[in-house]
């Protein structure tokens, strides 16, 4: 059977008397897939230190950590070597230039001296600085320390891939070329991507599954391709006047939503539904209509509710209130 | 192909072992060491006595030589290849130990700390333990050049040079070289690694090996003259391993505390600065 890429068996973690994260067992991904996951939550939530746990860095006061099937403490050795980290702060090796820092990281890994400086000069053309790779990195823009990063943690060509926070501190043409590096490393090199970011965008544009966390668990996890695959719209409406009967009137145009009060709702149409339906009603129903905006997006609304931002998600059966 | 044409592929080659795999930072290392005059230069320098020393053996041992230049007998006995001898050459050769380690010590790890590089190497499968031997290694590696390896170059000219039953008379002259360098290179070593890991800055980290082997040897005198005693001896580093040079040479010991106590204290600072090193060769910071 293949092992998951991350498993989680009730785990958790303590900072002296503090426990961050609280008894998670989980198994994430499928290994060989070329998948991404995205692990999203609120500042605090424990992305971090759950990504810190499965390099080795902290050691579990209780249960286990697995990646790719080695124990992330008795086998720290064999997850390190087939893990590229790109970590969130600023990190370099001073006094070095950049092929020679990533030749030390994949000679580290284990590459031998030749292929590891070959590697190191692809990786370099591949994220973009190329014709900086003489240059020390201490020389470089934030920007390109965060291509830098990219490039010493693909060096080696790892089976997993963990990037936390990598658009931090990018320009907009900066992020997209590092989603689009990222997006590329999952379809064409088949490596698992492990990415930790608070921005949904950025999860949303890369990953394929999203786990939420919150207060040192996890709260919540989504298929997004199963998500996108639904179609849905979601829209944020904005209204005047006497909405009590919309809930039961959005059925008719297959919709459902809830209100958050003040004239406010979430109404969520199912696919094959239009949004100009949507305005008839409202027009039939005499609301005014102050604001509306519709996405096809889900995350945000998934994120929200798992961190209890919102009471439910609209168009869950059941379980509205209007 | 050209490189910047052929693209990224990801590496699926064969993957080279534990060992060589180490070995990677002590060479990189090196290799950043030896491009910078300043070490090159105190090398070169520091080279000069055991060639000086070299040059004695080879007259000491060349009487006739001598007594052709017209070089009075009192030179002449004074001229020996003996414990005296080496003890002088160790204690020459340690102070230049101290220098380099200053120099170069505090650029192995400041550095890394500084520019919070340590997430990218423990992230590589590479433990905290390697890569503070790894540290370790460089800086011991770098201080042979100028301690035990001329030492026992000179004890082996020595050797070759005396009468045949000098080897086997002195051969723990040899053994007494080695070991004593070897143990102030880990406490050289261990003191610049330590201080550049607690101060994190290459020049502080510079001074705070000076301080600690010339500051120290200063208050210990003062305690020694306050309290008209010998016992301040015991918090002077360089003191308390010429002890130790001294009972391994076989050389009649100065007064003060023994050969033993002087070897505890020794180990007790080691272990000490040890704990140092592992508390502040961290990949994250925790606040508990």
């Amino acid at each position: 059977m293949t092992p998951p890429v991350v498993e989680l068996e009730n785990l958790k973690v303590r900072f002296g008397r503090r426990e961050i994260l609280h008894d998670i067992s989980r198994r994430l991904g499928t290994t060989g897939e070329g998948k991404a996951i995205g692990l999203l939550g609120p500042n605090g939530a424990g992305k971090s230190t759950l990504i810190l746990t499965l390099l080795g860095f902290h050691k579990p006061a209780a249960g286990h950590a697995r990646v790719l099937g080695f124990d992330c403490q008795r086998q720290v050795r064999e997850v390190r070597a087939r893990i590229g980290y790109m970590p969130e702060t600023e990190a370099y090796v001073a006094d070095m230039t950049a092929v020679t820092t990533l030749r030390l990281m994949a000679e580290l890994s284990g590459l031998p001296a030749r292929m590891a400086l070959e590697k190191s000069h692809e990786a370099l053309f591949h994220v973009g600085l190329g014709e900086a790779r003489y240059r020390e990195l201490r020389t470089y823009s934030l920007g390109m320390k965060q291509m830098a990063k990219l490039a010493q943690a693909i060096v080696h060509g790892p089976e997993l891939l963990i990037l936390d926070e990598p658009t931090n501190g990018l320009d907009p043409s900066a992020r997209q070329r590092m989603l689009r590096l990222v997006r590329e490393m999952k379809e064409k090199q088949k490596m698992n991507v492990l990415l930790c970011s608070h921005l949904l965008r950025d999860v949303e544009q890369v990953c394929d599954e999203v786990v939420i966390m919150n207060e040192g668990k996890i709260v919540h996890e989504c298929d997004l391709e199963a998500e996108r695959r639904s179609n849905k719209c979601f829209v944020e409406l904005e209204i005047t006047g006497e909405d009590a009967g919309l809930r039961n009137a959005l059925a008719d145009i297959r919709a459902e939503g809830v209100t958050e009060g003040n004239g406010r709702w979430r109404i969520v149409l199912e696919p094959g539904s239009e949004i100009d339906a949507l305005w008839e009603l409202l027009a039939r129903q005499n609301l005014l209509v102050r604001k509306l905006t519709h996405r096809r997006d889900t995350l945000e609304e998934i994120f929200l509710k798992a961190v209890g931002h919102i009471a439910h998600t609209p168009g869950e059966h059941n379980q509205t209130r209007g | 192909m050209a490189v910047y044409k052929r693209g990224y592929h990801r590496y699926q080659g064969p993957i080279r072992g534990r060992w060589a795999r180490i070995m990677v930072l002590p060479r990189f290392a090196w290799r950043r060491l030896l491009q910078q005059r300043l070490v090159v230069l105190l090398l070169v320098v520091s080279m000069i006595w055991p060639l000086l020393c070299a040059i004695y053996l080879y007259l000491g041992n060349n009487i006739d030589l001598l007594k052709g230049m017209n070089i009075g007998s009192e030179l002449l006995g004074f001229i020996q290849g003996n414990n005296m001898f080496f003890l002088v050459f160790m204690n020459v050769q340690a102070v230049f130990a101290v220098f380099l380690a200053a120099l170069t010590g505090p650029g192995c790890i400041a550095p890394d700390l500084a520019n919070n590089a340590l997430p990218l190497y423990f992230s590589r499968p590479i433990t905290r333990t390697e890569y503070a031997l790894c540290r370790l290694g460089t800086l011991a590696g770098l201080l042979s050049i100028i301690t035990w390896i001329p030492g026992l170059i000179l004890f082996a000219m020595q050797s070759a040079m005396a009468d045949p039953p000098w080897f086997s008379e002195h051969w723990r002259i040899g053994a007494g070289l080695f070991l004593g360098f070897l143990l102030w290179i880990i406490l050289v070593s261990l003191v610049a690694l330590a201080g550049s890991a607690y101060v994190k800055m290459k020049v502080v980290a510079g001074g705070l090996v000076f301080g600690f082997f010339f500051i120290l040897s200063g208050a210990s005198g003062i305690i020694n003259l306050v309290f008209r005693s010998q016992w301040g001896y015991v918090v002077n580093p360089a003191w308390i391993t010429r002890r130790i040079w001294y009972a391994m040479l076989e050389l009649e010991p100065p007064a003060g505390p023994g050969a033993l106590l002087c070897f505890c204290i020794l180990a007790v600072g080691i272990i000490l600065l040890t704990l140092i090193l592992k508390r502040k060769l961290r990949p994250v910071e925790v606040i508990r």
